[in-house]
């Protein structure tokens, strides 16, 4: 199934079908990325009951209006 | 070296000094094991009140004791097969329970969204571990998807310490999702794999009983 994806399909393909082991680039590429999402996204685009301030990217566009 | 690995390699040496604290007092794994399922319950708790700083703490140290049951029982040459089937069992039970922390607060918030996108984390959870355990029960190794169960714990604790547990919840539950579809497709593919072995032995063990003489089987007779 590989040999017929393209690149950026074949990155998809191998961040959800994941096979590499813990401790590698791969591994902390990915680690960086699903921290981002979970400290940088507002809690308001979320409806988190619990979270309160508007979080990073909700400063930064609060700051930018 | 990478960013997680150095992070590993800092947290050991405390656990090092847990485990040899352990060993020197003879401390029985199976007593770490129960002693961290009993601590996940109080962490379940502190989630369920919605005091995640509490939760956070606890979990941690529920999660030395769940880290270290393995390690204590090499050291004492105490390593039982029973020892690892209660372990796995009592993981799931710790599993289970910080997800039900989480229920009961979002219901109590009348929350019936994330109540759903909880237990589906939570069914997802239980299914990861399950797909891996039935697939290395027909192939030798299934330890493919990225969400185990170290990976849940440590954003549990980014989620309770942060208050962003309902981003922790997304994120559990979609890759979980992905998780258990990685192992489900990966046991297809080695099944296969291990068919065409077999059909091909057998194609081949077939060639050889016909270029072998009749005479011999005849004379066998």
């Amino acid at each position: 199934m590989k040999q017929v994806l393209t690149l950026p399909a074949l990155v998809v393909w191998r961040t959800f079908f994941w096979t590499y082991e813990r401790a590698t680039w791969q591994y902390d590429l990915w680690v960086i990325v699903i921290l981002a999402f979970v400290w940088l996204t507002p809690p308001a685009w979320l409806h988190d009951p619990m979270a309160n301030g508007p979080g990073l990217i909700g400063w930064i566009l609060q700051m930018l209006k | 070296m990478t960013f997680t690995g150095t992070i590993g390699k800092i947290c050991m040496f405390p656990l090092s000094a847990i485990i040899r604290l352990c060993v020197a007092l003879r401390i029985h794994p199976n007593v770490l094991t129960a002693t961290g399922v009993l601590t996940n319950v109080a962490a379940a708790w502190a989630l369920g009140l919605g005091a995640f700083i509490w939760g956070g703490v606890i979990i941690i140290v529920a999660n030395i004791f769940d880290f270290i049951d393995g390690k204590v029982a090499r050291e004492l040459h105490e390593e039982t097969r029973f020892g690892g089937f209660l372990d796995s069992v009592m993981d799931r039970f710790s599993d289970i329970t910080l997800f039900i922390g989480l229920i009961y607060l979002y219901a109590e918030k009348g929350r019936t969204d994330y109540v759903i996108v909880t237990a589906l984390a939570m069914m997802f959870s239980v299914m990861t571990s399950y797909t891996r355990a039935r697939a290395e029960s027909l192939i030798a190794k299934c330890k493919v998807g990225f969400m185990e169960r170290p990976e849940r714990i440590v954003l549990f604790m980014i989620g309770a310490f942060t208050n962003r547990m309902a981003a922790v919840v997304w994120v559990i539950l979609v890759l979980s999702v992905f998780t258990v579809a990685d192992r489900i497709y990966y046991t297809w593919r080695e099944l296969n794999g291990r068919i065409r072995v077999e059909d091909e032995l057998e194609h081949r063990l077939a060639e050889i009983r016909l270029s072998t003489p009749r005479s011999r089987g005849a004379g066998r007779r």
